[in-house]
């Protein structure tokens, strides 16, 4: 994660179009499946498109319709979908330092996904000062009306859609994991840091294919840094 | 949707928000007070290490393909070499991901 200035050759907001493009792989099979699903457990068309504008929070909208589907008590819902999204809470204070005084970030934290903010951490500190929010606003306004428009085209057309291209499922959605790595493969530039990121990646791994899809993030972040600090003053680990 | 289950969705939009906006707000408070120039040294280490730690953890549940076979294990294996040998060669973010994506693609459609 290089903090080097670069400057910009286009405009702000068309360069964090541009970057949040690959997230597209990601979110629109995503949106297209919840659309199907939320239309599946009883909702309606425009219902499932405002569950996607307002909570806009992928896991919480899930469990959201499926709880509902299965008549869970509403206090419930809204207590279990809020945790699911507890991780986001050290997102802000991440990127506050190079975020200005402008008021508009206060809405702009709408669309700090875990996407945008991978996104954001890695390429804010590129960017001047100035070009920040503009950059963010092309970014983060990209991801959220691919999600809603791919939730639209699920509740409408979604099982049409994934039968006649499957490559929505089964290829796109590669695009994420490789957004990840070309955002933390440049951190790894010491053992510390690459026996750190490797750990996290690891356990979140193997989290998710025990079965522990939601607690996987938190849980392998937190054993990261816990490798960070357990490794951090030993002699042989060099080049912090 | 009866008005209960309207209270329920704006609930939890509204705590979706709040949870991403009031420790921005915190951190944005706390930096302002202390008043240097470089804020990064006031944060707080812990943070400053859960953050890169929690974009690897992404990468790996992202990692898990969708179907547990061994095909979707060895193209989510060779889309990944992919995507890191055309990183080192560019250095950029579109190229990789592309190739990446290409080639994941190419073994499952192709076997």
């Amino acid at each position: 994660m290089s903090t080097a200035v670069q400057p910009l050759t286009r405009t702000a907001w068309v360069q964090g179009v541009k970057d949040a493009t690959p997230l597209l792989g990601g979110y629109i099979p995503v949106a297209i499946s919840f659309g199907l699903i939320s239309i599946q457990s009883g909702f309606s068309v425009l219902e499932t498109i405002l569950i996607s504008i307002f909570i806009y929070a992928g896991a919480s909208q899930f469990l959201f319709v499926a709880m509902v589907a299965s008549g869970a008590p509403l206090w419930l819902v809204v207590v279990m979908t809020l945790l699911i999204n507890a991780r986001h809470l050290v997102y802000g204070p991440n990127l506050a330092p190079y975020l200005n005084k402008d008021r508009r970030w206060i809405a702009l934290m709408h669309g700090l996904t875990d996407q945008i903010f991978a996104l954001a951490h890695v390429r804010l500190p590129q960017l001047p000062n100035e070009a920040r929010i503009g950059w963010y606003t092309g970014a983060a306004i990209l991801a959220w009306f691919s999600w809603i428009g791919g939730t639209a085209l699920g509740a409408i057309a979604g099982g049409e859609l994934t039968q006649r291209w499957p490559m929505i499922n089964d290829i796109l959605p590669f695009a994420l994991p490789a957004l990840f790595l070309v955002l933390i493969i440049p951190k790894c530039n010491n053992p510390l840091w690459a026996l750190t990121i490797g750990a996290s990646t690891l356990i979140a791994l193997i989290l998710k294919v025990l079965g522990y899809p939601n607690v996987a993030i938190p849980l392998a972040a937190f054993c990261g840094a816990i490798v960070f600090y357990a490794l951090k003053n030993q002699p042989s680990i060099k080049g912090q | 949707m009866d008005y209960s289950m309207w209270i329920a969705l704006f609930s939890i939009a509204v705590g979706t928000y709040l949870i991403r906006l009031l420790p921005y707000l915190w951190m944005k408070q706390k930096l302002t007070k202390s008043q240097r120039e470089d804020s990064i040294a006031t944060m707080p280490t812990w943070l400053t290490v859960l953050g890169p730690t929690m974009i690897a953890a992404m990468f790996g549940t992202s990692l898990v393909p969708a179907n547990l076979d061994t095909l979707s294990w060895i193209a989510t294996l060779i889309g990944t070499l992919t995507t890191f040998l055309v990183w080192t060669q560019t250095r950029s973010m579109g190229w990789p991901i592309l190739c990446g994506v290409i080639a994941f693609g190419i073994i499952k459609l192709c076997f």
